[in-house]
């Protein structure tokens, strides 16, 4: 089997470093003397590794996890553009069982990594926001699709640019995003119309909410509809950050800048 | 009838006799008690979920390595101490003991022992317990120095179940508790002027999140800085003007007032 180890040896030739998603200690261990720099990108750093990339959601599409962690470390300066990195990660088990070659900057700056990190409103918040459009994907509301749409971060310039379409469930209230209470308002939240807004540190401002931005110079694919027009808009005129749950295909999708960085299935997680 | 025939055993039986039959029976009885006791503990301990709040404590740990735990120590604890007293009891009747003025005392003392050990026991577990909490807490501080203060949790705790227990003990604590009560002063009166603009900025924040005179996306006016509200938690209140972002003490808001601009 030769013939297999020099394929190998040809994909891990000469690299500039190695990106070892979520490895377990002791392999880590293992490239702690290796002369390409190491990095680590996974949910939480239990390795103690000195180059680190926080994986705030465990992409299931591996060109996705991959790309967020190179932007990851260009963003840190692990690595330069135009690098030869080897990705190891994993695909069907557990551990890594996936060895993959990529030239840094080979593709588009999505800014799936400024979403979560160079967003205003915290990593944790972003990613507690697009666990609920997940689960909301997930389980619909009696079988049925949903769609909902959450503008996070910059909450006061986006209650200034939309208005409210009923009473405002969330006044008074001081619930966010990641309480655990959320979970079970799920179902609830599926049938109010409007946007929800939710402030910098995660909590829910207000429901039912028509934002009105202007719309100008919003570019995204035809085919969505005024939810994601609206999430597109919004995220243009304030510093905002948008996540989708679309009603017809049922795929979440994040916003920033008036574009898209973010496609997620929700039936994959 | 049995009870009839064993009344009659009794009486036939000489005084001595008499007492180690009663001495027997007493320690029966302890023990019996005894393990219904800390059989009881246990189940009482366990229905307020103390297992769980004990666990990966050290104590908890050392407790299992030993084959034990934490509840099932402190049930057999109480058991002992109920199978103690009896056994105190049954030697009085034997009268093996010397004099009476022996057993006043240890009659005196033996329950001071038992909540010495007690107060001990539960001062290792809570001073375990938290340091756990509060390092968990400030888990997310990486700053090495931070470690002192989980441990300085813990010593504190311990330091005061020890005092507890040498006091009930009659053992002088004197000094022990001039000491406690310049750690005390130390700690809440020199705390408590460092945290003062927090503590008072928490108090003003509480009102302020219950009422609600103002929410994210009003625009106000506090101590000279106009702006739109961004965020408002305990302690402070972020305001927005154009780019630039004022951090306000919620004490400023309740001392100074706010001016909402309402449009009109």
């Amino acid at each position: 089997m030769s013939e297999l180890g020099d394929l190998l040896d040809d994909i891990v030739a000469d690299v500039d470093s190695v990106f070892l998603f979520s490895p377990s200690a002791s392999l880590f261990e293992r490239f702690a003397d290796a002369e390409t720099p190491v990095v680590v990108v996974s949910p939480e750093n239990d390795v103690d590794a000195d180059n680190y990339v926080e994986l705030p959601l465990e992409f299931r599409d591996l060109s996705e996890r991959i790309r967020f962690g190179i932007e990851g470390g260009l963003d840190n300066e692990f690595l330069e553009e135009g690098d030869q990195v080897a990705c190891a990660t994993k695909l069907y088990a557990d551990d890594i069982d996936t060895v993959s070659r990529v030239r840094a900057g080979d593709f588009e700056h999505s800014g799936v990594y400024d979403l979560f990190v160079n967003s205003r409103a915290d990593p944790n918040v972003i990613r507690n926001v697009l666990e609920v459009a997940i689960e909301l994907g997930k389980k619909g509301q009696k079988g049925k699709r949903v769609g909902a749409l959450f503008v996070v971060g910059d909450a006061g310039k986006v209650m200034n640019k939309s208005r409210p379409l009923s009473y405002n469930p969330f006044e008074k209230s001081h619930v966010h995003v990641g309480d655990p209470i959320v979970d079970v308002m799920l179902k609830e939240f599926s049938r109010l119309d409007g946007a929800f807004v939710i402030s910098d540190a995660g909590k829910i401002v207000s429901a039912y909410r028509y934002l009105e931005p202007s719309a100008e110079g919003v570019d995204i694919p035809k085919g969505l509809g005024a939810r994601h027009m609206a999430a597109g808009a919004i995220t243009r005129d304030t510093n905002a950050v948008a996540v989708v749950l679309s009603e017809s295909d049922g795929l979440v999708r994040a916003f920033s800048g008036g574009e898209i960085v973010l496609e997620l299935d929700p039936e994959e997680y | 009838m049995p009870l009839g025939t064993a009344r009659g055993w009794y009486g036939d039986l000489t005084a001595a006799e008499q007492n180690l039959a009663v001495a027997v029976a007493v320690v029966l009885g302890g023990l019996i008690l005894g393990a219904v006791t800390a059989w009881v503990v246990r189940r009482v301990l366990v229905a307020f979920s103390l297992d769980e709040a004990v666990e990966g404590t050290p104590f908890e740990r050392t407790a299992q390595q030993l084959g034990s735990s934490s509840v099932r120590l402190l049930a057999q604890l109480c058991g002992l101490f109920v199978f103690t007293v009896a056994a105190v009891y049954a030697l009085r009747t034997l009268g093996v003991l010397p004099s009476e003025l022996f057993i006043q005392e240890l009659v005196d003392f033996l329950p001071r022992v038992f909540i010495a050990v007690l107060v001990v026991m539960v001062g290792l577990i809570a001073a375990d317990k938290a340091e756990l909490v509060v390092g968990e807490q400030l888990r997310s501080i990486k700053l090495p120095e931070v470690t002192l203060i989980p441990t300085l949790v813990k010593v504190s705790v311990l330091y005061v179940a020890v005092l507890i227990a040498l006091s009930q003990l009659g053992v002088a604590t004197g000094a022990l508790l001039v000491l406690l009560a310049a750690y005390a002063f130390g700690v809440f009166f020199l705390g408590g002027l460092a945290f003062k603009d927090l503590l008072s900025s928490a108090a003003a924040g509480i009102y302020l999140l219950l009422t609600e005179p103002y929410t994210i996306g009003d625009e106000v006016e506090v101590a000279g800085n106009r702006g739109i509200v961004q965020e408002m938690d305990v302690f402070v209140t972020y305001v927005e003007d154009d780019g630039e972002e004022y951090m306000i003490p919620n004490r400023m808001v309740l001392r100074e007032g706010a001016m909402r601009v309402r449009e009109t």
